[in-house]
């Protein structure tokens, strides 16, 4: 089924989508900055108020979930964009995450057209797509998402993928993309800096094992996750440990597949995921009912306690054990074209992205 | 052989409480943990290539299997392949051919291809049962003791043998497999009678998904004599069982079953990536007492054949410079899908598990 790439020039044109059904669902992550113990704070205990928290030992704070960026680009319009962040915004909500390879840099675009005027209020992310390649190539995608985003500074930047083996020591090589992170903290285009990735603890544990001094690091957290490939209790520890802020993401597991087929609700997912020692939990957030119930949600929220979190481990533990409800682990198909391509590994011409790019010609491989 | 090496003590075994956790902190810290462990597993290589005889100069070697005192062909065929040919007279013919070539190791296991695999390979061995080391596996995925004894019974029934040679816990591929093998009135338990009885001689398990998983089992210190697992050039550098499984069975006397030598598909040959010929001697140049072959063919038989009959271990420099070649090719998993995607994972044991077929995932 996976078979070569074609070698020809115009495979830098593929368009890019991330990753349907991985990032489909939901990013979500539920932070909980405590340097210390990661337990919730009072701040948590329902105000009425969207929680803030800190970022790790950043002396900043993020409200306690945040909208995903690539959700943003499932709505239909530009204009239904700017509803949502407006609306996000009214809310209390202040973390944006967003994606340089994003929907072909849509989502970048729409963010950036609705924060005009509301730059200020808000804690804006966004990701560096040069999986491996050079630290001059990401300067070149900052400056594009600077533009798109119309801002002329990130508050957070983060590497977008680690997913693969290779990964960590592609980024630490000299020349890699971690110059590009010392280089755009010192012209005050990003304040902080960090890294993504789906797909297996020990990447993540290599990337931090190699000491660069990361601002954030995200990564997936829910209750299937605990028991399985387990971020939530071999990469979380170690980065509070270290007193950088935890980013979660895919509460619901990617899809809501376990919430459709009756295993936990929704609220428990998104409960357990804020209830974690995490700054903020982000949410794909591709309609208004979405955010409105995400935001009900954040507005009630009281951390679990851990007797409750043991309940939905323990509910959610024997269905885990395959990774059937954390698909980004355990299939190449959430690895996106554009991720494998700069690493010379075949693509599946069955995947839609990859149709997609197949029948388009159009992409975001390199900044044009 | 198992007895003459000496290798440090991998310190996750101590970590009985959280394995999973300690361990794999310890792989990524680790640049430094994976090559020492590597270097255990080369230097163990090194020291097994001596126990390495000949009966004579171009018969397949053969090796200790851990410390049972029994000597396997270092090429075994594998059954689930062998229930794949187009009738019981290719099969028959097939086992002959290798027996009669020197091989002496069989795998098998009670739910391949419903049970002809065993089936075929049972009227292939009359009268040539006590030439060979006879192994089949057990396929409880988490049920009973006495599913496993009836299961047995089928076994020893279709291979027209009174005991098996080796018996496995097959497919030890989900998180919570160790918990439920172990569990009162488990499969373990199964083992100890079926000992008892004189049905087995030996005792291991199989699995082709992750290292976190094998050390679980092991980390319960049950005296497996032979733990099957992936072994092959791409997973040197990818979820690798050669770096964090086998010094633990070399510290511990157990056994190395080795097999997806070529990737599980062939596809890594078939992309040029490398030779069978290169893939096969990497795999039996690791401290394994055999490489378990998935064969389905006299062609591929022969190939494979003639491959055991010439073998050298490979150099330590050998091995680290194919190791190097596929790192960036298999950083992904693309070449070991049995490890990055559901794809391999059997329909039995799925059901067992209540998951959804494989089928249903997305691969």
């Amino acid at each position: 089924m996976i078979i070569d790439a074609p070698p020809d020039p115009s495979r830098r044109d593929f368009m890019k989508t991330v990753g349907v059904l991985g990032a489909a669902v939901g990013l979500s992550a539920g932070a909980r900055a405590s340097s210390a113990s990661g337990a919730p704070t009072a701040a948590d205990t329902a105000s009425g108020e969207i929680p803030r928290r800190p970022l790790g030992r950043s002396g900043v704070e993020v409200s306690a979930i945040g909208v995903g960026g690539h959700h943003l680009g499932d709505l239909s319009t530009v204009d239904d964009a700017i509803r949502l962040v407006h609306e996000a915004v009214d809310s209390g909500i202040t973390f944006f995450d967003n994606c340089w390879e994003y929907y072909n840099g849509k989502t970048e675009n729409w963010l950036g057209r609705a924060l005009r005027g509301r730059r200020d209020k808000v804690f804006l992310m966004t990701k560096v797509c040069t999986h491996g390649r050079s630290g001059r190539l990401a300067m070149q995608m900052l400056e594009q998402s600077l533009r798109r985003l119309g801002t002329d500074h990130l508050d957070l930047w983060q590497i977008h993928g680690i997913v693969y083996d290779n990964d960590p020591e592609l980024a630490y090589a000299a020349g890699g993309v971690l110059e590009a992170f010392d280089q755009a903290k010192a012209q005050g285009k990003t304040r902080f800096v960090g890294f993504t990735g789906h797909k297996d603890p020990a990447f993540h544990l290599k990337m931090l094992a190699l000491e660069y001094p990361f601002d954030t690091v995200q990564m997936p957290l829910n209750p299937f996750d605990a028991g399985f490939h387990s971020f939530e209790k071999q990469v979380l520890p170690e980065v509070n440990r270290r007193g950088m802020a935890a980013l979660g993401m895919k509460s619901m597991g990617g899809t809501a597949w376990a919430v459709k087929n009756g295993v936990v609700t929704a609220e428990e997912l998104l409960r357990y995921a804020m209830s974690l020692p995490v700054a903020v939990t982000i949410c794909g957030m591709d309609s208004l009912d979405v955010l409105h119930q995400n935001v009900r949600i954040a507005r009630g929220f009281a951390p679990m306690t851990a007797g409750e979190m043991d309940d939905v481990r323990a509910r959610c533990a024997a269905t885990a054990a395959d990774g059937r409800y954390e698909p980004y682990k355990v299939s190449l198909r959430y690895d996106n074209p554009i991720t494998r391509l700069p690493h010379g590994f075949p693509l599946d011409p069955t995947q839609r992205e990859v149709k997609a790019m197949l029948a388009k010609g159009t992409g975001t491989w390199e900044p044009r | 052989m198992g007895a003459a090496i000496v290798a440090p003590r991998p310190p996750h075994v101590d970590d009985v409480e959280d394995p999973g956790r300690r361990r794999f902190l310890q792989a990524g810290l680790g640049a430094g943990a994976i090559a020492a462990a590597g270097s255990v597993a080369r230097a163990a290589a090194d020291t097994g290539s001596l126990d390495m005889t000949r009966t004579a100069p171009d018969a397949i070697p053969m090796k200790p299997l851990g410390r049972t005192g029994e000597r396997v062909s270092i090429l075994g065929l594998g059954g689930y392949h062998l229930g794949t040919v187009a009738s019981v007279t290719e099969a028959i013919r097939l086992v002959h051919e290798a027996v009669d070539a020197g091989v002496t190791f069989f795998d098998n296991a009670w739910e391949y291809n419903g049970g002809r695999s065993e089936e075929w390979l049972g009227q292939a061995l009359q009268g040539r049962r006590d030439k060979v080391f006879l192994m089949t596996k057990v396929c409880t995925h988490g049920r009973d003791r006495k599913t496993a004894m009836r299961q047995l019974e089928e076994s020893l029934s279709r291979l027209r043998t009174d005991h098996l040679d080796l018996w496995q816990i097959h497919e030890v591929i989900y998180e919570n497999d160790p918990d439920l093998h172990f569990a009162k009135g488990g499969v373990i338990q199964a083992l100890d009678e079926a000992k008892k009885q004189g049905k087995i001689r030996f005792v291991g398990f199989t699995g082709h998904k992750s290292p976190a998983i094998h050390l679980k089992m092991l980390a319960h210190d049950y005296p497996f004599d032979s733990v099957q697992m992936p072994l092959n050039c791409f997973d040197g550098t990818y979820r690798s069982f050669e770096q964090l499984v086998l010094p633990d069975l070399e510290w511990r006397g157990i056994a190395a079953l080795g097999m997806k030598s070529l990737g599980g598909d062939g596809q890594p040959i078939l992309h040029g990536v490398v030779t069978a010929e290169e893939a096969l001697r990497y795999a039996m140049s690791l401290p394994v007492a055999t490489t378990i072959s998935g064969i389905d063919s006299l062609a591929v038989l022969r190939q494979n054949v003639a491959i055991a009959r010439g073998f050298t271990p490979m150099t330590a420099e050998d091995m680290q410079l194919l190791r190097a070649r596929c790192a960036p090719f298999a950083a992904d998993g693309h070449l070991e899908l049995f490890k990055s995607t559901k794809r391999y994972d059997g329909g039995v044991g799925r059901e067992q598990h209540g998951y959804p077929p494989s089928a249903e995932m997305p691969l």
